[in-house]
């Protein structure tokens, strides 16, 4: 989430191979880029703000002492995270609702209702958004007006004053990018292009 | 017609322009492309929702804190959390040392100064209250060993260091190996062999409104297994799954299933914690594919050394 999008052609990130290799400062740089997008993804999910913490927490933990289990070639390293992330929230989730219903059985009232957003969708989405902010400047900035501002070509164009085959150009670049990533690193299962990630 | 240009795709996708005529007959015949316009509405769609995700906020610095703590604790103690307590020492001790754990007082939090360099604030008070004993499930959904994450089960949390935990992890793996072959045992089988010591035990009892006569016994095996019996279960329209519960949070999970016999080995996650999740049980499930515990429980009992 937090690459520095003035970096326009980002060199090889090492971070994902010292991580496995047990660097404990590649740990922390790990944490300081993706820590925010694990408690997204956790408090998007957990109604308790301290379960949310705890499943951030308790994802890092995991994912460093799993960290063998990592594989770079197969997916980047807040794919992974968020896919640990993911199955902590999941835990979580039913495990609360575990627990309520036990403690309701005498009164038989039915299993909580899962509510809140798909945590897939979650995982998805700050997967784009950490390839979003990777992207060269000019492709994030086109596709940001294209997503958020609901832009069209011609309108980008007119509004950055960059040439209308340009625009174009960037725009299917990035959407390339984006795609890529989240095929490979994107949570839901089932038949994708590129096939999954090993992270979950 | 020829597949369409990847370039139309994603003008479509992004809605930029409309499917022209012959467009659209093709999407409509040709799984590939409108596969790959699927992908990137999909990809637009997320595109979309990620404005303000590059802006999230820092998380508290206390999960940080509770981070290194837990992991300096998890590789600066010998021992292993799936080792049973101490009064197994009376044990016969025998095969690999890696599934031992160490005897004697365990301190409570060994590693006082967390080991990253990064770490300033002296918050470890926070980051121990700070997290609910949470639900953890050992072992569920993850093939690696990992740290308890609750302060409270931090506290009594025997840590791996990195060898052991990738030796039990394998001898772990071995186990699973073994006993998906034999984990139901006919009900006349004599127990595995050679038996490995026990290293805990339950007698159960029948539980709630189940008829008294239901009863069982839980041992857990040295190396990591949890066996089975038990007798005169009343029927049930599902099937009965032992599960491990923590007194204290009520927190639990699941072991495995039953069979249809009265003896049954099942495998441990590598990790758990058994001087917290100490009371075995025993439940009637429904197939409802609900993977929560039904809330009837059958059996229970609570493992001692």
């Amino acid at each position: 989430m937090t690459a520095p999008p003035q970096n326009p052609d980002p060199p090889v990130d090492d971070v994902a191979l010292r991580f496995r290799e047990g660097d404990e400062a590649a740990l922390r740089e790990a944490y300081d880029r993706y820590g925010r997008a694990v408690l997204h993804l956790a408090t998007s999910m957990l109604a308790n703000r301290a379960d949310a913490e705890d499943v951030t927490q308790a994802t890092f933990v995991a994912a460093w002492l799993g960290r063998d289990t990592f594989d770079p070639s197969k997916g980047s390293l807040i794919g992974w995270l968020l896919g640990i992330g993911r199955r902590k929230v999941i835990d979580r989730m039913r495990a609360s609702a575990r627990e309520t219903r036990v403690v309701e059985t005498v009164r038989q009232l039915p299993e909580p209702a899962q509510t809140g957003p798909d945590p897939d969708r979650v995982v998805d989405r700050l997967v784009i958004a950490d390839e979003l902010a990777r992207l060269p400047d000019d492709q994030r900035r086109m596709l940001e007006l294209a997503f958020y501002d609901d832009l069209t070509h011609q309108q980008i164009a007119a509004v950055t004053g960059v040439p209308l085959g340009t625009v174009k150009s960037h725009i299917r670049r990035g959407m390339a990018s984006l795609k890529r990533r989240w095929e490979v690193d994107g949570a839901a299962p089932g038949p994708r292009p590129a096939g999954l990630s090993g992270a979950r | 017609m020829q597949h369409l240009d990847h370039d139309r795709l994603v003008y479509l996708a992004l809605g930029e322009s409309e499917a022209a005529n012959g467009e659209s007959t093709h999407l409509d015949t040709c799984e590939h492309c409108r596969a790959e316009l699927t992908a990137l509405q999909q990809v637009a769609g997320l595109g979309a929702e990620t404005q303000g995700l590059a802006d999230l906020p820092d998380p508290p610095e206390h999960i940080w804190q509770g981070i290194a703590a837990e992991i300096s604790a998890a590789q600066a103690l010998p021992s292993l959390t799936g080792a049973p307590r101490q009064q197994t020492v009376d044990q016969p001790l025998s095969g690999t040392s890696a599934e031992r754990q160490v005897s004697g007082p365990t301190p409570e939090r060994p590693i006082n100064e967390p080991t990253e360099r990064s770490v300033s604030e002296p918050t470890a008070e926070r980051s121990v209250s700070g997290t609910t004993a949470g639900p953890e499930v050992p072992g569920a959904g993850s093939h690696w060993s990992e740290g308890r994450s609750s302060g409270r089960s931090r506290a009594r949390r025997r840590g791996w260091s990195r060898w052991a935990a990738t030796a039990v992890t394998a001898a772990a793996a071995a186990a699973v190996g073994v006993v998906g072959t034999v984990s139901v045992l006919r009900p006349d089988d004599p127990p595995p062999d050679p038996t490995p010591a026990v290293v805990a035990q339950a007698p159960l009892a029948a539980y709630g409104s189940t008829p008294p006569t239901a009863t069982g016994d839980a041992r857990v095996l040295d190396g990591g297994q949890l066996h089975l019996h038990v007798a005169n279960l009343p029927s049930v329209p599902g099937y009965y799954e032992v599960w491990l519960i923590n007194p204290t949070t009520m927190q639990m999970f699941s072991v495995g299933t039953l069979g249809g016999g009265s003896d049954a080995l099942l495998p441990l996650p590598p990790n758990v914690d058994l001087s917290a999740y100490s009371v075995v049980d025993v439940s009637a499930e429904q197939y409802d594919n609900k993977p929560a515990h039904s809330g009837d429980s059958l059996l229970r009992g609570t493992l001692t050394g």
